[in-house]
């Protein structure tokens, strides 16, 4: 036993204080980390959404790269798919959107056996050359959005469409 | 196009380009059939979704025509009738109804519309990721009928 016996005062200070100390950070821990939160969120997610795309095996031959994402429509919450035309232009990655700038159809690559090497849209016979730009003489009046892209471990990552400045 | 006021919209002005009407079919029975009924469904509406992105500046995907699986033919068939002569009366040029419903491949020559007629997948059991294969594929081949059909037109 040790000499300096512990009083009836001093113990209950002591785990007062211990008690009242765990309630004052129970209710300060939650209001810090909500006042943090923003600044955690915005390190966490990022807008890029990544693809199973492999940078690597991208060819200068454009491929289909399908991405999903969950998208919040009014309540309803539901997955998206997207799609892009990724190809190598040198050693830059090129992500074209496939939605077709006259009134939304998806372009494909290289199905009209007229026009070969290029992106055509089968609504309105809108073409448009490899690196997008929309031909003169078919319905599209731009040249198709180019998908900004990341590179994170090998993965392609692709970010919101933008459209394109004319050349 | 969707059937929802935006697009809607978009469709106002443009119609000119915007000649292609898509209507998917569904019979709804309740009781023991009520779980086929609820698979050939699901199907159909992620086809036709699927179908509407690929074509969006050229089709208008409608609400699809609904009707009681045990109803008489006659009557359902009148139904629709009517719905195809309003579609065409305003300036839809061409009317494609996607159905999985056998018993339409009989009445598909009395419409002026195309019919198209494909077997329900079950499509419960797969992930998303396959689901979305399975309906590109089918997708793919639709392109071509619909290609076809606007070509024979020019």
């Amino acid at each position: 036993m040790s000499k300096e016996r512990v009083s009836r005062r001093q113990f209950l200070s002591y785990t007062l204080t211990g008690v009242g100390g765990f309630m004052a950070a129970g209710m300060l821990m939650p209001m810090v980390r909500f006042a943090v939160d923003p600044v955690l969120k915005t390190e966490g997610a990022g807008n890029f959404i990544a693809t199973k795309q492999k940078v690597s095996e991208i060819t200068d031959e454009p491929v289909r790269v399908d991405f999903t994402f969950k998208q919040k429509d009014a309540w309803y919450e539901s997955e998206v798919t997207n799609t892009a035309w990724v190809y190598k232009n040198g050693d830059k990655i090129v992500a074209l959107s496939p939605t077709c700038k006259h009134l939304g159809c998806t372009v494909n690559w290289n199905t009209d056996k007229e026009h070969p090497n290029q992106f055509f849209c089968p609504c309105h016979y809108g073409r448009y050359t490899k690196d997008g730009t929309n031909i003169k003489g078919t319905p599209p009046l731009h040249p198709l959005d180019v998908y900004p892209y990341k590179e994170k471990d090998g993965f392609l990552y692709l970010g919101k469409a933008e459209p394109r400045k004319e050349a | 196009m969707k059937w929802i006021p935006q697009e809607v919209e978009t469709y106002l002005n443009a119609k000119e380009y915007v000649d292609t009407a898509v209507v998917p079919l569904y019979s709804v029975s309740v009781g023991g059939e009520m779980k086929q009924s609820a698979a050939a469904a699901e199907f159909i509406t992620l086809l036709t979704s699927h179908l509407e992105r690929q074509f969006t500046g050229r089709i208008v995907l409608f609400p699809p025509f609904t009707y009681l699986k045990n109803d008489s033919t006659e009557k359902v068939f009148n139904e629709l009738h009517n719905w195809e002569s309003s579609i065409f009366q305003s300036e839809f040029k061409h009317v494609f109804y996607i159905t999985s419903e056998i018993e339409w491949r009989e009445s598909s020559e009395k419409l002026k519309g195309s019919l198209i007629w494909l077997p329900a997948i079950p499509l419960e059991q797969m992930s998303d990721s396959q689901k979305l294969t399975i309906i590109d594929s089918q997708v793919k081949q639709l392109l071509t009928l619909f290609t076809q059909k606007w070509h024979e037109n020019m």
